[in-house]
């Protein structure tokens, strides 16, 4: 520029989302084998609390494998195990001194495909609730209308909670089992591509649903979508061949990644 | 970072690669503008100079197709990272390319006006200084497409000679006012070609910004560009 000293601008760095700096789950050194392969290798993560943490990569990159390591699925698979510690709140979860009711209440989970019982709307809620806690009618009937507000479902079931919950479209079975899932009041959510079953709207509901719930959750979500973790997330992780190759904010991971292999796969270069 | 390969769609890649294009052809259209428009300023060429002014036209439908097909781009193929920023580079630099073009389409206005210069001296000076700043625009639009940094840098930094010829003209011009009071109305004109040349340099200058933070993510620091 002409005849002009460039003023010193002082460039206040983007705020993000904000997050409340503190970690819900520590993983370290972690590692994973289906029998003699290794699903995860040495993978260390801090997931912060309150905050939407999004976990991508190919298949096969051990994500649903992170997932299901952190809430003790993997247990009942006789060939599968665990090495290493995943710390919630300072106790390791994979100890097997930590019972696995504990993990389970701390920990809810929803899947891919929606999974509701058999049963009613209401008993699909009330059921965790009553196997959990020692609760009266009123108690579980005020939890179930709880849980169902904050599935952001109430409005569409409150006059048939007593329907067969197959009744219901994909997209409301999906929120059910979130509703099930949060209402024994656990502190962290996981979700395994859990819209990938479902249509643009539902899965519109959900993303809005995962948005509102981050505030008393901590969710980490598994996705195929990258455009989903962009949209949900304030923090992504990137899995490859069970390595964590990079973990950042989920702005800087999509806008300029530090990483080779994280730019290849985001952008569509991958393989 | 590595130079990142091809894309596993491939008409990924050639939507983006018709994008570059496009911004090629809007600049050599561009840098035509300017040459061609002080060659005829040189020349006394007016009706080259005419010629100038209406082909301005396709530099702004170029603009107009560069923009319908990166809004396209970003609807249909969602870009990330170094992707999203050539796009929104491409984008930026079509308006710039197009305000260049628009410098050139001022010059050659002038053409006419100046008819009468006699031997005003700068005028050597001025086909001088539109060639570096030509050639600054050639360049940086090079390191567009090649998704070259440090070329962009190099362009930055030739900068400072296109003010320098600036300054020395204006003075140059400012005497010959003093001088010779009945061609202040010349005089004036060519102050504003200088200023126009000048004004190319600066915005080859941005697009070498936008050029580097399409190819890193990052901002160039001031530093860099001195």
């Amino acid at each position: 520029m002409m005849n002009e000293t460039a003023s010193p601008l002082q460039i206040v760095p983007n705020a993000e989302p904000v997050t409340s700096g503190r970690t819900q789950v520590a993983i370290r050194d972690l590692d994973f084998f289906y029998g003699k392969s290794r699903a995860l290798k040495s993978v260390n993560l801090d997931v912060p609390a309150n905050a939407v943490t999004a976990v991508i990569g190919p298949s096969g990159c051990g994500k649903s494998t992170l997932l299901r390591t952190i809430n003790r699925i993997y247990e009942i698979y006789p060939d599968q195990r665990a090495e290493g510690e995943i710390l919630i709140d300072g106790r390791n979860v994979l100890d097997r001194r930590y019972a696995l009711s504990d993990v389970r209440r701390k920990v809810g989970m929803v899947f891919q495909k929606p999974t509701p019982f058999a049963s009613s709307i209401r008993n699909n809620v009330a059921f965790a609730l009553s196997y959990y806690e020692k609760l009266s009618k009123t108690e579980i009937a005020d939890r179930v209308e709880d849980a169902l507000r904050q599935a952001a479902l109430w409005d569409e079931v409150k006059d048939k909670l007593n329907a067969s919950a197959l009744s219901l479209s994909g997209g409301q079975q999906q929120r059910l089992c979130i509703a099930r899932t949060i209402a024994v009041r656990p502190e962290i959510l996981l979700l395994d591509e859990a819209t990938s079953a479902l249509d643009p709207i539902s899965t519109a509901k959900i993303e809005e649903l995962i948005h509102e719930l981050r505030e008393r959750f901590t969710i980490v979500i598994v996705t195929h979508n990258m455009q989903q973790a962009a949209r949900v997330s304030q923090r992504t992780a990137f899995f490859h061949l069970g390595e964590l190759v990079e973990f950042d904010k989920t702005s800087r991971i999509f806008t300029n990644p530090a990483q080779d292999r994280t730019r290849d796969y985001i952008t569509g270069r991958y393989g | 970072m590595q130079q990142a390969p091809d894309h596993t769609l491939k008409a990924f890649d050639d939507d983006l690669d018709r994008l570059r294009g496009l911004i090629s052809q809007m600049g050599g259209l561009a840098e035509h503008a300017i040459g061609e428009a002080m060659r005829c300023l040189v020349d006394r060429d007016v009706e080259g100079a005419e010629r100038v002014v209406a082909e301005d036209r396709k530099l702004d439908a170029l603009e107009a197709e560069t923009e319908r097909r990166a809004v396209q781009l970003i609807a249909l193929r969602a870009p990330m990272a170094g992707d999203l920023r050539d796009v929104v580079a491409a984008l930026k630099i079509s308006g710039v390319v197009e305000r260049i073009g628009d410098y050139g389409k001022n010059i050659a206005k002038r053409v006419p006006l100046l008819e009468s210069v006699g031997k005003i001296e700068p005028i050597s000076l001025l086909a001088e200084m539109a060639r570096i700043a030509t050639q600054m625009v050639h360049d940086v639009l090079d390191a567009f497409v090649a998704r070259d940094a440090d070329a962009a840098v190099r362009v930055c930094q030739r900068d400072s000679a296109v003010d320098d010829f600036y300054d020395s003209i204006f003075r140059t011009l400012l005497t010959h006012m003093m001088e010779n009071p009945h061609t202040i109305g010349q005089s004036a004109h060519l102050l504003f070609v200088a200023k126009n040349v000048e004004r190319v340099g600066d915005h080859a200058t941005n697009i070498a910004e936008m050029v580097y933070y399409a190819a890193t993510g990052e901002h160039m620091t001031d530093r860099q560009k001195v």
